[in-house]
C-alpha cells in the first residue's frame, strides 16, 4: 500500500520540520539553552552521587550487588531520557490549554496529541540523556554480564517499555487539564515518585510499599523488574516469573490505554473563553 | 515577612504534594541506608544509625530551606523584572535590612516545619539523638553560623539579578552546589578524599556537614573551636563582599531608574 | 462532493455544558484533582439552543450577539472543536467533529484572542511550518503568500517574532495562516476586537475581497454593530443560544428602527436644510440632528463629509447605534425571524 507508506513518511517529515522550527525558537535564547543543559545534569545529581559515591563504598543493596544496582539505575535513567525527549510537552498541558491552543490544534489536519507533544522543543532532554548515557557506560564497565543478542533486545524493550509507562502515566494526568485548572505540580509529583522509587531494588522496601508500587503506580515495571530479569533475579522479584519476563510489555499496554482515554476525553473538551 | 506563610496556610491544599513528597523521601532514605549497611558495621567512620540520621537531616534541609516565593511573584528575579524592586530603595527600612527580615521570616517558617518533621522522626525512632548535650550544643552553634553563611551565599546570588535580568542559571547552580557540597545528598565522609580536601576550602561544607557531623558524633566536640573559627572567617569575608555588592546595586538602581 | 463545497449547515444545533462548581477556580492542584473525582455536583448550562443556519458558497454571514450569547460556542461547534449535544452540523459535506482531519483541510479559522503562530519565531517561519503541515507545494505557497502580502502588507513585519507583533499585525498574519491552504470556508471569532480603526478597515477589505473575488464562504462572530453594517449583507442575531433574527443587515436596522445619528452645531441655521441622503430629526437652535433618509446607503463618514460641505459646521458628533439599541428593538418587535430560507 504505497499510499500509506508515503503518508507515514510525510507525517514524519512534518514532525521533523516542526521540531526544527521549535528548536530554532528556543535557540534564540542562549542563556536558556545553557540553563536547560545544566538543569538536566543538576536534577540527576542525587542519582549520580548515589551511584558513584555510595555504591562504590558499599558491597550491595537489598541483596543486589552494586554493579547490578547500577544497571537498574541506568535503565531507569535511559527510559526517563526517552520520556523527556518525546513526552516533555505533556507536562506543559496546563499552559497549552490556558493559551487556548487546543482549539487551534483541533482545526489543523494533524492529530491533536501529536501537536501537543510538538509544543516545545525539549531542551532539558539533552542534559537528561547525556547523564543517562554516562551512567549506563559507567554501569557497563562494572557489570560482568554475558551479553547476548536476546539480552540486548530485552534491554532495549525495557527502556522503551519504561518510557511508554511513564509517558502513559503523564498522558493520563494530562486528561485533567481538559476540564480543570491543574498546575504543573501534579505532573511533577508523579515524575518525582517514579524517579524516587524507580532507582532502587524493591527488596529494600517493606511489603506494603512493594505492592503499591507494583500494582497501583506500576513503578516496578520501569526498571526494577527488567533489571531483575537481566541479572538473573527474575524469580526473586516478588512477582510471578512470567510477569517479570513480560515487564517491558506493561508500559506499551498502559500507554495505548492512556492514549485512547485521552482522545475520548478530548471529545468532551469544553474550551476556554468565548 | 508574613507574606509567604500566610498564603501557604490559606491554600492548605498546596501543602499536600510537598508534604507527601517529604514523607516518601524520608521513608525511602531510611530504607535505603539500612539496606546499604546490611552486613556492614562501619563505613567512612559512620555506623548505620549515624549515617541514617545524617541523611534524614539532609533531606529535611533540602526540603525546607527554600520557601516558595515564586508563586507570589516575590523572588528577587521577579521583583527585578517588574520593577517593584525600586520600592525597596524607597522604603524607610534599608534594602539590606528588608532582605534580612524577609530571609529571617522564610527561615522561621521553613525551620518550624523542619523542626516538626525532626520531632516526628526522632519520636518514631528513625533518627538518633546526639551522643551528649555538649555535642547537641556544638551542633546548634555551628548550624546557626552555617545559616548565616547560607544567607550570605543566597544574597550574593540574588544580588546578581541587578546585573543580569535572568539569573535562573545562577540560582540553579548555587542550589545544586550548596546542596551537594554541604552534604545534603550524602554525607561528605563517603566522598573520595581528594573531593573532601577541595571541599574544605569552600564555604558550603561548613553550612551543613559540620553541624551534622557534630550532631551524630562523627566529629568530636573538641573540634568545635577550629570549626567555629573557620565559620566565623567565612562569615566575615562574605559579609564584606555582600556589603560591597549592595552598594554597587544601589548605585545601579539609580542609574537604571534615571 | 463538489456541490457541498463551501456550504455550512447547522440544523437544530444544541450544546449543553455541565460544569462542576469550582472546576476552573484558582489554586488548582491536588485539591481540585481529588474533587474532580469525588464531587458529583453538576450544573447544566445551555450555551447553544436549537440553532439552525445555512450559509451558501460565497456568502458572508455575521453572527452578532452580546458577550455570552453563544456566538463563540456556535463557531466552535461548526469548526469541530466542540461536539454538539444534539443536532446536525455539516461543513463542506463533512461532519466536523467526526471527520476532524478531513474537515481541517477545508476550513480556515481565526480566533481573535489567540494566535496560531509560533511565538518565538518570525511570522514568516510560522507560515512556512504551516505550509509543511498542510502539505502545500512550493509554487502554491509562494503564490498565496504573494497574494496575501499585497493586500495585508505582511512584508513590513513578517520577519518580526510573533511575540513582538502588535495586535493588528498579528491578526493579519493569522488571516494569512488560516487561508494558506485555500479553504472554501473560513470561520472568524471576533477577529477585529481591540484593533484600531485603520487596521479594522484593512481586515474588512481583505475579507470582502476574499468573498467577492475568490468566492469563499465566510462566517464571523462579532458584537460590534458597525462591523456588521460595514461588512455583511446578511446577519444572524444570537442571544442566549438562540437565533433571534437571520436575514439582511438592512432589514435588521429597519426592523429595529435604529440607525446612526449625526449631531451638528452650526454657526448659523440656514433657512432651508437640504443635505442629500439625510433628513433632520431634531433641531434646537444651532444644534441639529440628522439621520439617513429612507433608502439612503450613506455611511457615517460620508455623512460627515456631506454635512461639512453643505452647512457651516462648527462641531460635529457621530452617534452609532449600539448593539443594545438594536437588541432592545428586536426584542420589542417580538424577535421576528425574517424568512432567510
Amino acid at each position: 500500500m504505497p499510499g500509506r507508506v508515503t503518508e507515514f513518511t510525510r507525517a514524519w517529515r512534518v514532525v521533523l520540520r516542526v521540531t526544527a522550527a521549535n528548536f530554532r525558537g528556543r535557540a534564540q535564547y542562549p542563556g536558556d539553552f545553557a540553563l536547560a543543559l545544566a538543569m538536566g545534569l543538576a536534577w540527576q545529581t542525587s542519582v549520580f552521587v548515589f551511584a558513584t559515591v555510595l555504591l562504590t563504598r558499599f558491597p550491595g543493596l537489598g541483596g543486589w550487588t552494586s554493579a547490578d544496582v547500577l544497571l537498574l539505575v541506568a535503565i531507569r535513567l535511559l527510559s526517563h531520557g526517552v520520556v523527556v525527549t518525546v513526552f516533555n510537552s505533556l507536562i506543559l498541558m496546563p499552559y497549552i490549554t490556558q493559551q487556548g491552543l487546543l482549539d487551534v490544534y483541533l482545526v489543523r489536519p494533524m492529530p491533536v496529541y501529536r501537536q501537543v507533544l510538538l509544543y516545545q522543543f525539549p531542551l532539558n532532554a539533552m542534559g537528561d540523556c547525556f547523564s543517562a548515557i554516562l551512567l549506563f557506560a559507567f554501569a557497563l564497565t562494572r557489570l560482568h554480564l554475558a551479553w547476548t543478542p536476546g539480552k540486548a533486545l530485552f534491554l532495549a524493550a525495557a527502556v522503551i517499555g519504561g518510557a511508554l509507562l511513564e509517558g502513559g502515566v503523564q498522558t493520563l494526568v494530562s486528561i485533567l487539564t481538559f476540564r480543570y485548572t491543574i498546575g504543573i505540580s501534579v505532573f511533577m509529583w508523579f515524575d518525582r515518585m517514579i524517579a524516587t522509587f524507580g532507582n532502587y531494588p524493591f527488596s529494600i522496601l517493606p511489603v506494603a510499599a512493594r505492592l503499591v508500587l507494583t500494582y497501583v503506580l506500576p513503578v516496578a515495571f520501569v526498571a526494577y523488574l527488567p533489571a531483575a530479569v537481566l541479572t538473573g533475579r527474575a524469580g526473586l522479584g516478588g512477582v510471578p516469573l512470567w510477569l517479570a519476563y513480560a515487564s517491558p510489555a506493561v508500559g506499551p499496554l498502559l500507554y495505548v490505554a492512556a492514549r485512547y482515554a485521552w482522545y475520548r476525553a478530548l471529545r468532551r473538551y469544553e474550551s476556554v473563553g468565548g | 515577612m508574613r507574606i509567604t506563610p500566610l498564603t501557604e496556610l490559606t491554600q492548605a491544599a498546596r501543602l499536600l504534594p510537598p508534604l507527601a513528597m517529604v514523607v516518601t523521601q524520608l521513608a525511602l532514605t531510611f530504607w535505603l541506608w539500612h539496606a546499604l549497611y546490611h552486613g556492614v558495621r562501619v563505613s567512612a567512620g559512620l555506623d548505620v544509625t549515624q549515617a541514617t540520621t545524617y541523611a534524614l537531616l539532609g533531606v529535611l534541609y533540602l526540603q525546607f530551606r527554600t520557601v516558595d516565593r515564586w508563586s507570589n511573584g516575590d523572588t528577587m528575579v521577579q521583583l527585578m523584572m517588574d520593577g517593584t524592586i525600586a520600592f525597596w530603595f524607597l522604603r524607610p527600612v534599608s534594602p539590606r535590612r528588608y532582605y534580612l527580615i524577609r530571609a529571617a521570616g522564610d527561615l522561621a517558617y521553613g525551620g518550624a516545619l523542619a523542626l516538626l518533621a525532626y520531632a516526628v522522626c526522632l519520636g518514631i525512632g528513625a533518627m538518633a539523638s546526639p551522643p551528649s548535650w555538649p555535642a547537641f550544643g556544638a551542633a546548634l552553634l555551628t548550624l546557626a553560623l552555617g545559616l548565616v553563611i547560607t544567607y550570605y551565599l543566597q544574597l550574593i546570588v540574588d544580588l546578581m539579578c541587578f546585573w543580569s535580568t535572568v539569573n535562573d542559571a545562577a540560582v540553579t547552580a548555587m542550589s545544586f552546589a550548596s546542596g551537594l557540597l554541604a552534604g545534603a545528598f550524602a554525607p561528605i565522609w563517603f566522598f573520595p578524599s581528594w573531593f573532601q580536601r577541595v571541599n574544605e576550602f569552600l564555604p558550603f561544607q561548613s553550612t551543613l556537614n559540620i553541624p551534622l557531623s557534630l550532631y551524630v558524633g562523627r566529629l568530636p566536640v573538641s573540634d568545635l573551636g577550629v570549626q567555629v573559627a573557620v565559620q566565623v572567617s567565612w562569615c566575615a569575608a562574605l559579609a564584606l563582599l555582600t556589603w560591597w555588592l549592595w552598594r554597587r546595586a544601589a548605585a545601579r538602581v539609580t542609574v537604571l531608574g534615571g | 462532493m463538489p456541490s457541498a463545497a463551501g456550504v455550512v449547515v447547522a440544523e437544530n444545533l444544541s450544546k449543553v455544558f455541565y460544569t462542576r462548581a469550582g472546576a476552573h477556580t484558582n489554586g488548582g492542584g491536588f485539591r481540585t484533582a481529588i474533587r474532580a473525582l469525588v464531587s458529583p455536583e453538576r450544573v447544566a448550562k445551555s450555551a447553544v439552543d436549537g440553532v439552525t443556519l445555512r450559509v451558501e458558497p460565497g456568502e458572508l454571514l455575521a453572527l452578532l450577539g452580546p458577550n455570552g450569547a453563544g456566538k463563540s460556542t456556535t463557531i466552535k461547534l461548526l469548526c469541530g472543536i466542540l461536539t454538539p449535544t444534539s443536532g446536525r452540523v455539516e461543513v463542506n459535506g463533512v461532519i466536523p467533529h467526526q471527520d476532524r482531519i478531513a474537515n481541517a483541510r477545508k476550513i480556515g479559522a481565526v480566533f481573535g484572542q489567540r494566535t496560531q503562530l509560533w511565538r518565538d519565531l518570525p511570522a514568516r517561519r510560522s507560515l512556512e511550518v504551516l505550509r509543511d503541515i498542510y502539505g502545500l507545494s512550493a509554487a502554491d505557497y509562494q503564490a498565496r503568500i504573494k497574494e496575501f502580502d499585497e493586500i495585508l502588507e505582511l512584508r513590513e513585519f513578517w520577519d518580526t517574532r510573533a511575540r513582538q507583533l502588535s495586535l493588528g499585525q498579528r491578526v493579519r498574519c493569522d488571516l494569512a495562516a488560516a487561508l494558506l491552504h485555500d479553504p472554501p470556508v473560513v470561520f472568524l471569532d471576533e477577529p477585529t476586537i481591540g484593533m484600531d480603526v485603520v487596521v479594522k478597515e484593512q481586515v474588512r477589505e481583505f475579507l470582502r475581497d476574499q468573498v467577492n473575488r475568490r468566492g469563499r464562504t465566510v462566517l464571523l462572530t462579532t458584537h460590534d454593530m458597525t462591523e456588521v453594517a460595514r461588512l455583511a449583507e446578511r446577519v444572524a442575531l444570537i442571544d442566549h443560544g438562540r437565533i433571534m433574527y437571520d436575514g439582511a443587515t438592512g432589514g435588521l436596522r429597519d426592523l429595529a428602527g435604529v440607525t446612526w445619528q449625526v449631531h451638528v452645531t452650526v454657526e448659523t441655521v440656514p433657512a432651508v436644510i437640504d443635505v442629500p441622503g439625510m433628513r433632520v430629526t431634531g433641531a434646537l437652535g444651532e444644534f441639529l440632528t440628522f439621520v439617513p433618509s429612507d433608502g439612503s446607503e450613506l455611511t457615517p463618514r460620508q455623512a460627515v463629509r456631506q454635512l461639512i460641505e453643505h452647512l457651516p459646521v462648527t462641531d460635529i458628533r457621530v452617534e452609532e447605534p449600539d448593539l443594545e439599541d438594536v437588541m432592545r428593538a428586536v426584542f420589542a418587535s417580538g424577535g421576528a425571524r425574517a424568512a432567510a430560507e
